[in-house]
């Protein structure tokens, strides 16, 4: 009896898990960086094209943003500030784009906020260091319904979880047998 | 779910010789998908933080997948096998997973201990496609506190629990301990996962993720010190916290390295200064556990009450994680110095959280004592 029950237990287990390797390797290509949207800015001496692969923004969807000095990131250093109504600031170092390594960016970054965001940058390099922004970046209202019905789905495991033991700790009332079971 | 008495109580004899489902190689699938779960969760954060790039099919989401699959798969094998000898009236041995209760009127005879496992793995599931909605929606993201991400995280913890409960229903044979042991620290561990999520209260009064952390370490350990008979058996899971930790501290960085590697892809320029899950877990883990060995062991002898000692222990606990927690995560880099006003006023929420954990604690040892004892010896027993 044991034999057959465990050998189907793990012909479906090896299954599943095959079946799962097996779909990996044509679905685990990374996705190229496709920039849709460019704005021009003049940071100090340097000249830097900023590339968005969604426009326009919206608040929470993830996108790629890349930033491309004039002249390439060799020997060349920075960050980007993302404010918002002077409330709201996020400070990014200026580094290699994971999927695109010649140019620096972010990568499936979001912003949580809708409204008129500031992307302020400083750079460093053979010319020195030198300021520039672009203004009123408009990021959209978010996607999808309201936050509030996403995070009450998102409850239910919770909920079961903590309705079950409020189930057995009224079933077993521990508190009433502390002593006794604890003591054998 | 309705209680089902028991057709018959299997003994040491009659057990393996009538084949009714025993519990060993159940808990050994159950334990091999919560450690593929938590790798995976461990080294998928750390991915994201070395490496970057996402799809649904990159190696350590498979990891996570694999682990609450071959849970949730083993914990159906069970339950149906248990159903089945209930059925045709051959003796069920407690110790496979716990008390038998009935699930849909009384079609199924399901373990408690498997019951909850493979519950929770069902919902693991229905949040991941719950996570795929999410990502049409909204593009793949990289963070712990996106809804589908917390439905997902406290699954895999509720998976981890139905383990613990299933290895304590066992826990009067040897492997049945070893597995409570495991399981125990690695939901101990584990659970630092979700609890980032609470950093989205960032700037309070106090330090919600560390709040949280006392109150789970709290519970954990006063859980399993009360739980096992042996305050050298809970010294073993302070023991097996710190060899998981110093394994995902080597395995999550190395393994992103590799596999980033094997696809050809870059490490990012700003690399984690530290392994992001492990360094999480209070490196004064083992002292932790030493001292409220010694304090449960005392208080044994003196014939104390654990209902007035296990707060005790729990708020001392609290205060422990809630103190150096912040020390540790600056020296190891992951977050700045946080400021001394948060930090006591975080502590002073550790001992109130942390007592509640022992409260809560010394109750759960309870429960799953009063599951222990329902279960007779098995021919694997001691």
């Amino acid at each position: 009896m044991r034999t057959p029950w465990l050998r189907t237990a793990a012909l479906g287990t090896t299954a599943a898990l095959a079946l799962a390797l097996g779909t990996a390797a044509p679905a685990s290509a990374f996705e190229p960086v496709e920039i849709v949207h460019t704005e021009r800015v003049q940071v100090g001496p340097y000249p830097m094209t900023v590339g968005f692969s969604e426009w326009p923004m919206r608040a929470m969807h993830s996108l790629d943003v890349t930033f491309m000095p004039e002249g390439g990131t060799a020997g060349r250093s920075g960050q980007v500030e993302l404010l918002l109504d002077s409330a709201e600031s996020e400070v990014e170092p200026l580094v290699r784009h994971p999927r695109k390594q010649e140019v620096w960016g972010l990568d499936v970054y979001a912003l949580d906020d809708p409204g008129a965001w500031t992307f302020k940058f400083t750079l460093d390099g053979p010319e020195g260091r030198g300021e520039g922004a672009i203004q009123a970046v408009n990021v959209l209202e978010q996607p999808g319904p309201p936050l509030a019905l996403s995070w009450s789905l998102s409850v239910v495991p919770v909920a079961m979880g903590v309705l079950f033991l409020v189930v057995a700790w009224r079933r077993m009332r521990p508190g009433d047998q502390v002593g006794t079971v604890l003591a054998t | 779910m309705d209680q089902l008495s028991r057709a018959r109580t299997t003994t040491a004899e009659d057990a393996p010789a009538r084949g009714g489902p025993s519990g060993g190689v159940g808990v050994v699938a159950i334990l091999t998908g919560t450690m593929l779960s938590l790798f995976g969760m461990s080294w998928d954060i750390q991915w994201h933080e070395d490496v970057g790039p996402d799809t649904f099919f990159t190696l350590p989401h498979l990891f996570i997948y694999a682990g609450s699959a071959v849970a949730g798969i083993a914990s159906l094998v069970m339950v149906l096998r248990v159903t089945a000898a209930t059925k045709a009236g051959r003796p069920v041995d407690p110790a496979a997973g716990g008390t038998a209760v009935g699930v849909f009127g009384k079609t199924f005879a399901a373990p408690v201990g498997y019951l909850v496992t493979g519950t929770a793995a069902a919902v693991f599931l229905f949040s991941g496609l719950w996570d795929q909605v999410w990502h049409s929606t909204y593009g793949f993201d990289a963070t712990i506190a996106s809804p589908p991400h917390v439905a997902l995280l406290v699954s895999v913890a509720f998976t981890m629990m139905g383990v613990v409960v299933t290895c304590a229903a066992a826990a009067r044979t040897t492997w049945g301990r070893r597995g409570f042991q495991l399981s125990l620290a690695m939901l101990a561990f584990y659970v630092v996962v979700p609890l980032k999520s609470l950093d989205v209260f960032e700037g309070g009064p106090v330090n919600a993720v560390q709040v949280g952390v006392a109150f789970t370490t709290a519970t954990a350990l006063v859980t399993s010190a009360y739980f096992l008979r042996d305050v050298r058996e809970f010294v073993v899971v302070g023991l097996v916290c710190v060899a998981l930790q110093a394994t995902l501290w080597l395995f999550s960085p190395w393994a992103s390295e590799v596999y980033a590697d094997s696809v050809g892809l870059p490490l990012r320029d700003i690399v984690s200064p530290s392994p992001d899950v492990p360094s999480a877990l209070p490196l004064t883990l083992l002292p932790i556990v030493v001292g409220l060995a010694v304090l449960v062991a005392a208080s044994r002898s003196r014939g104390w009450s654990p209902t007035g000692v296990a707060p005790l222990g729990g708020a001392g606990v609290g205060l422990v994680v809630a103190l150096t927690m912040p020390f540790q995560l600056a020296a190891v880099g992951q977050e700045p110095p946080q400021a001394l006003g948060t930090t006591l006023l975080t502590a002073v929420a550790g001992v109130a959280i942390g007592a509640l954990g022992g409260f809560v604690g010394v109750r759960f040892a309870t429960m799953l004592r009063t599951l222990e004892s329902s279960a007779p010896l098995t021919a694997g027993g001691r």
